[in-house]
Protein backbone atom coordinates (compact mmCIF):
# COMPACT_ATOMS: atom_id res chain seq x y z
CA UNK A 1 0.00 0.00 0.00
CA UNK A 2 2.85 2.21 0.56
CA UNK A 3 4.75 1.74 -2.47
CA UNK A 4 1.21 2.91 -4.05
CA UNK A 5 1.38 5.68 -2.18
CA UNK A 6 4.78 6.81 -2.75
CA UNK A 7 4.50 7.33 -6.26
CA UNK A 8 1.24 9.32 -5.96
CA UNK A 9 2.66 11.10 -3.12
CA UNK A 10 5.35 12.52 -5.57
CA UNK A 11 3.11 13.38 -8.89
CA UNK A 12 1.05 15.08 -6.56
CA UNK A 13 3.45 17.43 -3.94
CA UNK A 14 4.51 19.33 -6.82
CA UNK A 15 1.10 19.58 -8.41
CA UNK A 16 -0.16 21.19 -5.19
CA UNK A 17 2.89 23.08 -5.35
CA UNK A 18 2.69 24.11 -8.54
CA UNK A 19 -1.22 25.05 -7.58
CA UNK A 20 -0.40 27.01 -5.04
CA UNK A 21 2.14 29.24 -7.11
CA UNK A 22 -1.14 29.91 -9.54
CA UNK A 23 -3.71 30.74 -6.78
CA UNK A 24 -0.77 32.80 -5.49
CA UNK A 25 -0.75 34.45 -9.00
CA UNK A 26 -4.50 34.75 -9.41
CA UNK A 27 -4.83 36.59 -5.95
CA UNK A 28 -2.82 39.72 -7.70
CA UNK A 29 -5.80 40.59 -9.10
CA UNK A 30 -7.54 40.69 -5.55
CA UNK A 31 -4.76 42.76 -4.05
CA UNK A 32 -5.41 45.48 -6.55
CA UNK A 33 -8.81 45.24 -5.73
CA UNK A 34 -8.21 45.26 -2.27
CA UNK A 35 -6.13 47.90 -2.53
CA UNK A 36 -8.69 49.81 -4.81
CA UNK A 37 -11.70 49.56 -2.17
CA UNK A 38 -9.51 51.02 0.41
CA UNK A 39 -9.01 54.20 -1.96
CA UNK A 40 -11.95 54.05 -3.18
CA UNK A 41 -14.00 54.27 0.62
CA UNK A 42 -11.06 56.90 1.55
CA UNK A 43 -11.84 59.52 -1.15
CA UNK A 44 -15.02 58.65 -3.12
CA UNK A 45 -17.68 56.75 -1.03
CA UNK A 46 -18.42 60.18 0.89
CA UNK A 47 -19.69 61.29 -2.22
CA UNK A 48 -20.68 58.06 -3.76
CA UNK A 49 -21.86 55.44 -1.68
CA UNK A 50 -20.20 53.06 0.33
CA UNK A 51 -20.95 50.32 -1.91
CA UNK A 52 -21.01 52.57 -5.32
CA UNK A 53 -24.79 53.14 -4.76
CA UNK A 54 -24.71 57.15 -4.80
CA UNK A 55 -28.31 58.68 -3.43
CA UNK A 56 -31.32 57.76 -4.40
CA UNK A 57 -31.82 60.75 -6.93
CA UNK A 58 -28.74 61.02 -8.26
CA UNK A 59 -29.88 60.97 -11.92
CA UNK A 60 -31.63 64.43 -11.54
CA UNK A 61 -29.82 67.73 -10.70
CA UNK A 62 -30.46 68.67 -7.61
CA UNK A 63 -31.38 72.01 -5.76
CA UNK A 64 -28.04 74.31 -7.28
CA UNK A 65 -28.65 72.51 -10.70
CA UNK A 66 -26.04 70.51 -10.63
CA UNK A 67 -25.99 66.48 -11.52
CA UNK A 68 -25.37 64.83 -8.46
CA UNK A 69 -22.44 61.98 -8.23
CA UNK A 70 -23.53 59.00 -10.03
CA UNK A 71 -23.78 55.34 -8.54
CA UNK A 72 -21.19 53.09 -9.83
CA UNK A 73 -22.50 49.90 -9.05
CA UNK A 74 -24.72 48.18 -11.91
CA UNK A 75 -27.49 50.23 -11.43
CA UNK A 76 -25.29 53.42 -12.72
CA UNK A 77 -23.39 53.92 -16.11
CA UNK A 78 -19.75 53.59 -14.68
CA UNK A 79 -19.46 50.61 -16.78
CA UNK A 80 -20.12 52.09 -20.14
CA UNK A 81 -16.73 54.16 -20.40
CA UNK A 82 -13.77 52.58 -21.23
CA UNK A 83 -10.98 52.53 -18.46
CA UNK A 84 -8.81 55.32 -20.56
CA UNK A 85 -11.88 57.13 -19.91
CA UNK A 86 -12.32 56.03 -16.48
CA UNK A 87 -8.76 57.19 -15.66
CA UNK A 88 -9.28 60.45 -17.27
CA UNK A 89 -12.42 61.38 -14.93
CA UNK A 90 -10.54 60.57 -11.82
CA UNK A 91 -7.38 61.73 -13.02
CA UNK A 92 -9.14 65.05 -14.64
CA UNK A 93 -12.22 65.50 -12.81
CA UNK A 94 -15.77 66.58 -14.78
CA UNK A 95 -18.55 68.19 -14.53
CA UNK A 96 -21.41 67.76 -16.63
CA UNK A 97 -21.94 70.54 -19.55
CA UNK A 98 -25.52 71.45 -18.42
CA UNK A 99 -24.40 71.75 -14.79
CA UNK A 100 -26.28 75.65 -13.71
CA UNK A 101 -22.51 76.40 -11.83
CA UNK A 102 -19.28 76.23 -12.83
CA UNK A 103 -17.65 74.36 -10.43
CA UNK A 104 -15.58 70.69 -10.93
CA UNK A 105 -18.37 68.60 -9.18
CA UNK A 106 -15.82 65.43 -9.40
CA UNK A 107 -12.89 66.78 -8.47
CA UNK A 108 -9.20 65.93 -10.28
CA UNK A 109 -7.43 63.26 -8.21
CA UNK A 110 -4.22 63.08 -10.41
CA UNK A 111 -2.37 65.07 -7.67
CA UNK A 112 -3.40 63.05 -4.59
CA UNK A 113 -3.48 59.48 -6.10
CA UNK A 114 -0.83 57.58 -8.30
CA UNK A 115 -1.64 56.30 -11.62
CA UNK A 116 -1.10 52.71 -9.80
CA UNK A 117 -3.82 53.94 -7.52
CA UNK A 118 -6.39 55.22 -10.00
CA UNK A 119 -5.89 51.81 -11.85
CA UNK A 120 -6.44 49.75 -8.56
CA UNK A 121 -9.84 51.78 -8.29
CA UNK A 122 -11.45 51.39 -11.66
CA UNK A 123 -10.24 47.42 -11.08
CA UNK A 124 -12.77 47.76 -7.77
CA UNK A 125 -15.20 49.63 -9.53
CA UNK A 126 -15.65 46.59 -11.60
CA UNK A 127 -16.39 44.40 -9.21
CA UNK A 128 -19.50 46.39 -8.65
CA UNK A 129 -21.29 45.44 -12.54
CA UNK A 130 -22.46 42.17 -13.71
CA UNK A 131 -21.21 39.60 -15.79
CA UNK A 132 -22.55 41.08 -18.88
CA UNK A 133 -21.57 45.15 -17.95
CA UNK A 134 -17.63 44.02 -17.81
CA UNK A 135 -17.86 42.34 -20.87
CA UNK A 136 -19.50 45.77 -22.23
CA UNK A 137 -16.57 47.60 -20.99
CA UNK A 138 -13.42 45.37 -21.85
CA UNK A 139 -15.22 45.77 -25.21
CA UNK A 140 -15.24 49.19 -25.09
CA UNK A 141 -11.90 49.63 -23.65
CA UNK A 142 -10.73 47.50 -26.44
CA UNK A 143 -11.97 49.95 -28.83
CA UNK A 144 -10.77 53.02 -27.13
CA UNK A 145 -7.01 50.97 -26.91
CA UNK A 146 -8.10 50.55 -31.01
CA UNK A 147 -9.06 53.99 -31.83
CA UNK A 148 -6.20 55.29 -30.02
CA UNK A 149 -3.51 52.82 -31.30
CA UNK A 150 -4.61 52.17 -34.74
CA UNK A 151 -2.10 49.51 -36.15
CA UNK B 1 -77.58 44.98 -81.80
CA UNK B 2 -73.76 44.37 -81.21
CA UNK B 3 -72.79 47.31 -82.87
CA UNK B 4 -73.91 49.84 -80.17
CA UNK B 5 -72.32 48.35 -77.70
CA UNK B 6 -68.93 48.31 -79.53
CA UNK B 7 -69.08 51.91 -80.08
CA UNK B 8 -69.89 52.64 -76.80
CA UNK B 9 -67.02 50.54 -75.64
CA UNK B 10 -64.98 52.82 -78.48
CA UNK B 11 -65.82 55.80 -77.24
CA UNK B 12 -65.25 55.49 -73.43
CA UNK B 13 -61.72 53.80 -74.39
CA UNK B 14 -60.65 56.84 -76.80
CA UNK B 15 -62.09 59.06 -73.67
CA UNK B 16 -60.48 56.78 -71.39
CA UNK B 17 -57.04 57.31 -73.36
CA UNK B 18 -57.62 60.94 -73.94
CA UNK B 19 -58.12 61.48 -70.28
CA UNK B 20 -54.46 59.38 -69.55
CA UNK B 21 -52.72 61.69 -72.26
CA UNK B 22 -53.83 64.56 -71.08
CA UNK B 23 -53.19 64.12 -67.19
CA UNK B 24 -50.56 61.86 -66.78
CA UNK B 25 -48.13 64.39 -67.69
CA UNK B 26 -49.19 66.50 -64.93
CA UNK B 27 -49.99 63.47 -62.81
CA UNK B 28 -45.88 62.89 -63.36
CA UNK B 29 -45.04 66.37 -63.34
CA UNK B 30 -46.56 66.72 -60.01
CA UNK B 31 -45.02 63.51 -59.09
CA UNK B 32 -41.33 64.96 -59.61
CA UNK B 33 -41.89 68.33 -58.03
CA UNK B 34 -44.08 68.60 -54.68
CA UNK B 35 -47.00 66.76 -55.78
CA UNK B 36 -48.69 68.58 -52.62
CA UNK B 37 -47.24 65.78 -51.23
CA UNK B 38 -46.21 66.02 -47.49
CA UNK B 39 -42.69 65.75 -46.80
CA UNK B 40 -41.71 62.67 -44.39
CA UNK B 41 -37.71 63.29 -44.36
CA UNK B 42 -35.07 65.39 -45.52
CA UNK B 43 -31.17 65.20 -45.66
CA UNK B 44 -28.19 66.09 -47.71
CA UNK B 45 -26.21 64.31 -49.77
CA UNK B 46 -22.26 64.75 -49.57
CA UNK B 47 -22.68 67.54 -52.45
CA UNK B 48 -25.43 69.36 -50.32
CA UNK B 49 -27.97 68.42 -52.68
CA UNK B 50 -31.33 67.85 -51.03
CA UNK B 51 -32.63 64.50 -50.53
CA UNK B 52 -36.25 64.82 -49.79
CA UNK B 53 -38.10 61.64 -48.82
CA UNK B 54 -41.93 61.72 -49.88
CA UNK B 55 -44.48 59.27 -49.72
CA UNK B 56 -43.95 59.02 -53.67
CA UNK B 57 -40.54 58.01 -53.22
CA UNK B 58 -37.03 59.50 -52.84
CA UNK B 59 -35.95 62.79 -54.85
CA UNK B 60 -32.90 64.82 -55.39
CA UNK B 61 -33.20 68.15 -55.26
CA UNK B 62 -30.45 70.02 -56.96
CA UNK B 63 -31.68 73.92 -56.69
CA UNK B 64 -33.46 73.40 -60.10
CA UNK B 65 -34.80 70.12 -60.65
CA UNK B 66 -35.92 66.98 -59.09
CA UNK B 67 -33.87 63.62 -59.89
CA UNK B 68 -36.38 60.32 -58.27
CA UNK B 69 -33.60 57.94 -56.63
CA UNK B 70 -35.31 54.59 -56.82
CA UNK B 71 -36.04 52.80 -53.51
CA UNK B 72 -35.11 49.48 -52.41
CA UNK B 73 -37.57 47.37 -53.94
CA UNK B 74 -38.27 45.41 -50.74
CA UNK B 75 -39.88 49.59 -49.52
CA UNK B 76 -42.26 48.79 -52.45
CA UNK B 77 -44.36 47.36 -49.70
CA UNK B 78 -43.02 49.65 -46.47
CA UNK B 79 -42.83 53.26 -45.97
CA UNK B 80 -39.30 54.44 -44.96
CA UNK B 81 -39.59 57.29 -42.22
CA UNK B 82 -36.42 57.78 -41.34
CA UNK B 83 -33.23 59.43 -43.76
CA UNK B 84 -29.77 59.95 -42.97
CA UNK B 85 -26.49 60.84 -43.89
CA UNK B 86 -23.05 59.99 -42.82
CA UNK B 87 -19.93 61.46 -41.68
CA UNK B 88 -18.85 60.29 -45.38
CA UNK B 89 -21.72 61.59 -47.21
CA UNK B 90 -23.31 57.84 -47.35
CA UNK B 91 -27.24 58.09 -47.37
CA UNK B 92 -29.39 56.13 -45.08
CA UNK B 93 -32.67 55.00 -44.89
CA UNK B 94 -34.93 53.15 -42.27
CA UNK B 95 -38.15 52.24 -41.30
CA UNK B 96 -40.70 49.63 -39.58
CA UNK B 97 -40.55 46.17 -42.00
CA UNK B 98 -37.52 48.19 -44.19
CA UNK B 99 -34.79 47.85 -41.18
CA UNK B 100 -31.59 49.95 -42.63
CA UNK B 101 -30.08 50.35 -46.42
CA UNK B 102 -27.20 52.20 -47.33
CA UNK B 103 -27.48 53.76 -50.93
CA UNK B 104 -24.06 52.84 -52.70
CA UNK B 105 -23.21 56.11 -54.93
CA UNK B 106 -20.94 53.66 -57.04
CA UNK B 107 -23.71 50.92 -58.32
CA UNK B 108 -26.54 53.43 -57.41
CA UNK B 109 -28.10 50.52 -55.69
CA UNK B 110 -29.30 50.07 -52.09
CA UNK B 111 -27.98 47.93 -49.54
CA UNK B 112 -29.65 46.22 -47.35
CA UNK B 113 -27.69 46.41 -43.81
CA UNK B 114 -30.48 44.35 -41.69
CA UNK B 115 -28.64 40.96 -41.33
CA UNK B 116 -27.46 41.07 -37.58
CA UNK B 117 -30.33 43.51 -36.87
CA UNK B 118 -32.88 41.25 -34.35
CA UNK B 119 -35.95 42.10 -37.13
CA UNK B 120 -37.05 44.65 -39.45
CA UNK B 121 -39.16 47.18 -36.80
CA UNK B 122 -36.42 50.02 -37.02
CA UNK B 123 -38.26 52.99 -36.70
CA UNK B 124 -35.44 55.75 -36.86
CA UNK B 125 -31.63 55.52 -37.86
CA UNK B 126 -29.21 58.30 -36.75
CA UNK B 127 -25.40 58.30 -38.20
CA UNK B 128 -22.42 59.88 -35.94
CA UNK B 129 -21.61 63.26 -36.64
CA UNK B 130 -18.05 62.84 -37.24
CA UNK B 131 -17.47 58.55 -37.19
CA UNK B 132 -18.08 57.06 -40.84
CA UNK B 133 -18.77 53.53 -40.17
CA UNK B 134 -20.76 54.24 -36.46
CA UNK B 135 -24.58 53.97 -36.99
CA UNK B 136 -27.44 53.80 -34.67
CA UNK B 137 -31.07 52.46 -35.07
CA UNK B 138 -33.75 52.38 -32.70
CA UNK B 139 -35.79 49.19 -32.81
CA UNK B 140 -38.92 48.96 -31.01
CA UNK B 141 -38.44 46.14 -28.99
CA UNK B 142 -34.61 45.85 -28.15
CA UNK B 143 -34.01 49.55 -28.21
CA UNK B 144 -30.83 51.15 -29.01
CA UNK B 145 -28.46 49.25 -31.44
CA UNK B 146 -24.92 50.61 -32.38
CA UNK B 147 -23.29 49.32 -35.18
CA UNK B 148 -19.28 50.82 -35.56
CA UNK B 149 -18.66 49.09 -38.72
CA UNK B 150 -21.17 50.37 -41.34
CA UNK B 151 -24.10 48.36 -39.97
CA UNK B 152 -22.61 44.90 -40.82
CA UNK B 153 -22.86 44.03 -36.73
CA UNK B 154 -25.31 45.33 -34.85
CA UNK B 155 -25.14 45.46 -31.28
CA UNK B 156 -27.59 45.98 -28.60
CA UNK B 157 -26.25 49.21 -26.60
CA UNK B 158 -29.56 50.74 -24.48
CA UNK B 159 -32.80 50.16 -24.15
CA UNK B 160 -33.12 54.03 -24.76
CA UNK B 161 -35.06 56.52 -23.56
CA UNK B 162 -38.17 55.76 -21.65
CA UNK B 163 -41.22 56.96 -24.27
CA UNK B 164 -40.55 54.97 -27.81
CA UNK B 165 -38.40 56.88 -30.19
CA UNK B 166 -39.55 58.73 -33.18
CA UNK B 167 -36.58 60.28 -34.58
CA UNK B 168 -33.44 60.92 -33.47
CA UNK B 169 -30.04 62.21 -34.32
CA UNK B 170 -26.34 62.14 -33.31
CA UNK B 171 -24.49 65.51 -32.34
CA UNK B 172 -20.92 66.64 -32.25
CA UNK B 173 -21.82 69.39 -29.66
CA UNK B 174 -19.09 69.49 -27.16
CA UNK B 175 -19.03 68.36 -23.53
CA UNK B 176 -19.44 64.88 -24.21
CA UNK B 177 -17.64 62.01 -22.09
CA UNK B 178 -17.32 60.63 -25.38
CA UNK B 179 -17.93 61.62 -28.64
CA UNK B 180 -20.80 63.88 -28.99
CA UNK B 181 -24.68 63.44 -28.07
CA UNK B 182 -27.63 61.41 -28.93
CA UNK B 183 -30.92 62.98 -29.17
CA UNK B 184 -34.19 61.25 -29.38
CA UNK B 185 -37.47 62.53 -30.31
CA UNK B 186 -39.74 60.42 -28.59
CA UNK B 187 -43.98 60.58 -28.31
CA UNK B 188 -43.49 62.98 -24.80
CA UNK B 189 -40.19 65.66 -26.31
CA UNK B 190 -36.99 65.69 -26.64
CA UNK B 191 -34.84 63.27 -24.47
CA UNK B 192 -31.04 63.75 -24.41
CA UNK B 193 -27.80 61.15 -23.77
CA UNK B 194 -24.33 61.44 -24.41
CA UNK B 195 -23.16 59.34 -27.19
CA UNK B 196 -22.26 56.65 -24.23
CA UNK B 197 -25.62 55.91 -23.84
CA UNK B 198 -25.13 57.11 -20.10
CA UNK B 199 -28.14 58.39 -19.09
CA UNK B 200 -31.23 59.62 -20.72
CA UNK B 201 -32.69 62.51 -19.69
CA UNK B 202 -35.23 65.22 -21.30
CA UNK B 203 -34.02 68.22 -22.78
CA UNK B 204 -35.86 70.80 -21.59
CA UNK B 205 -39.42 70.87 -20.53
CA UNK B 206 -40.87 70.84 -24.49
CA UNK B 207 -43.40 68.02 -24.54
CA UNK B 208 -45.57 66.64 -27.55
CA UNK B 209 -44.71 63.63 -29.90
CA UNK B 210 -41.50 64.73 -32.08
CA UNK B 211 -42.03 63.85 -35.60
CA UNK B 212 -38.45 65.37 -37.23
CA UNK B 213 -34.76 66.23 -35.19
CA UNK B 214 -31.92 67.90 -36.59
CA UNK B 215 -28.66 70.53 -35.44
CA UNK B 216 -26.96 73.16 -37.05
CA UNK B 217 -23.47 71.76 -37.55
CA UNK B 218 -21.98 75.06 -37.92
CA UNK B 219 -22.95 75.73 -34.08
CA UNK B 220 -24.22 72.50 -32.60
CA UNK B 221 -26.03 73.93 -29.85
CA UNK B 222 -28.74 75.06 -32.11
CA UNK B 223 -31.43 71.65 -32.03
CA UNK B 224 -34.61 72.09 -34.06
CA UNK B 225 -37.66 69.78 -33.70
CA UNK B 226 -41.15 69.75 -35.28
CA UNK B 227 -44.16 68.56 -32.55
CA UNK B 228 -47.04 68.29 -34.33
CA UNK B 229 -46.31 70.36 -37.06
CA UNK B 230 -44.86 73.19 -34.96
CA UNK B 231 -41.39 74.05 -35.75
CA UNK B 232 -39.14 74.55 -32.28
CA UNK B 233 -35.69 75.88 -31.93
CA UNK B 234 -33.18 75.51 -28.88
CA UNK B 235 -30.02 77.67 -28.60
CA UNK B 236 -28.21 75.45 -25.75
CA UNK B 237 -28.27 72.39 -26.74
CA UNK B 238 -32.04 71.23 -25.75
CA UNK B 239 -32.33 72.97 -22.57
CA UNK B 240 -34.55 75.70 -23.70
CA UNK B 241 -37.05 76.08 -26.61
CA UNK B 242 -39.24 78.72 -28.33
CA UNK B 243 -41.67 78.02 -31.18
CA UNK B 244 -40.75 79.31 -34.98
CA UNK B 245 -43.05 80.62 -36.96
CA UNK B 246 -43.37 78.93 -40.32
CA UNK B 247 -46.31 79.56 -43.04
CA UNK B 248 -47.31 76.18 -43.13
CA UNK B 249 -47.44 72.76 -41.15
CA UNK B 250 -43.83 71.67 -40.53
CA UNK B 251 -43.00 67.65 -41.48
CA UNK B 252 -39.55 67.18 -41.97
CA UNK B 253 -36.17 69.56 -41.53
CA UNK B 254 -32.02 69.43 -42.45
CA UNK B 255 -29.13 71.51 -42.36
CA UNK B 256 -27.92 72.42 -45.51
CA UNK B 257 -24.47 74.00 -45.98
CA UNK B 258 -25.55 76.09 -49.13
CA UNK B 259 -29.15 77.17 -47.90
CA UNK B 260 -29.14 77.23 -43.97
CA UNK B 261 -32.38 75.50 -42.27
CA UNK B 262 -34.28 73.58 -44.62
CA UNK B 263 -38.22 72.39 -43.47
CA UNK B 264 -40.64 70.32 -45.90
CA UNK B 265 -44.01 71.17 -45.16
CA UNK B 266 -47.66 69.47 -45.00
CA UNK B 267 -48.30 70.83 -48.42
CA UNK B 268 -45.11 68.90 -50.12
CA UNK B 269 -43.18 72.54 -50.29
CA UNK B 270 -39.86 72.83 -49.41
CA UNK B 271 -38.85 76.27 -47.58
CA UNK B 272 -35.41 77.84 -46.43
CA UNK B 273 -34.70 80.47 -43.98
CA UNK B 274 -33.08 83.33 -45.13
CA UNK B 275 -30.55 85.44 -42.69
CA UNK B 276 -33.40 87.86 -41.93
CA UNK B 277 -35.21 84.73 -40.52
CA UNK B 278 -37.69 85.14 -43.78
CA UNK B 279 -39.18 81.93 -45.22
CA UNK B 280 -38.46 81.44 -48.67
CA UNK B 281 -39.51 78.33 -51.03
CA UNK B 282 -37.11 76.73 -52.63
CA UNK B 283 -38.72 76.22 -56.32
CA UNK B 284 -38.22 72.33 -57.37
Amino acid sequence: MNRCLFPAVLVLVPALAMAKVGSTTSERIPVEVTEGRQIYEQYCAACHGGQGEATADWSKPDEKGEMPPPSHDESGHTWRHSDAMLFRMIAEGWRHPFNKTNRLTMPAFKDILTDQEIQSVIEYLKTLWTDDQRRYQQSESQDANQAENPS
Amino acid sequence: MKVIPYRLNSAVSGFLLFTLATVMPALLQAETANGGQSVRAMTTNSSSVLLVLRNSGLFAFDGHSATAIPLPQSASAFRPSSLTKGADGQLYIGGPGLGVWRYDNVSERWQSLNDTLPDLGITAVAAHATEPGTLYAYHSQAGMLRSRDGGAEWVKVDSGPREPVQAFLHSDMPGSMESGWLFAGTTRGVARSMDCFCFWGDAGELRGLVSAIDYDPSAPENVYVVIEGQLHHSPDGGETWAGLDTPQAVTALTFSSTEGLVVGTENGDLLSRNVSGKWVPLNE
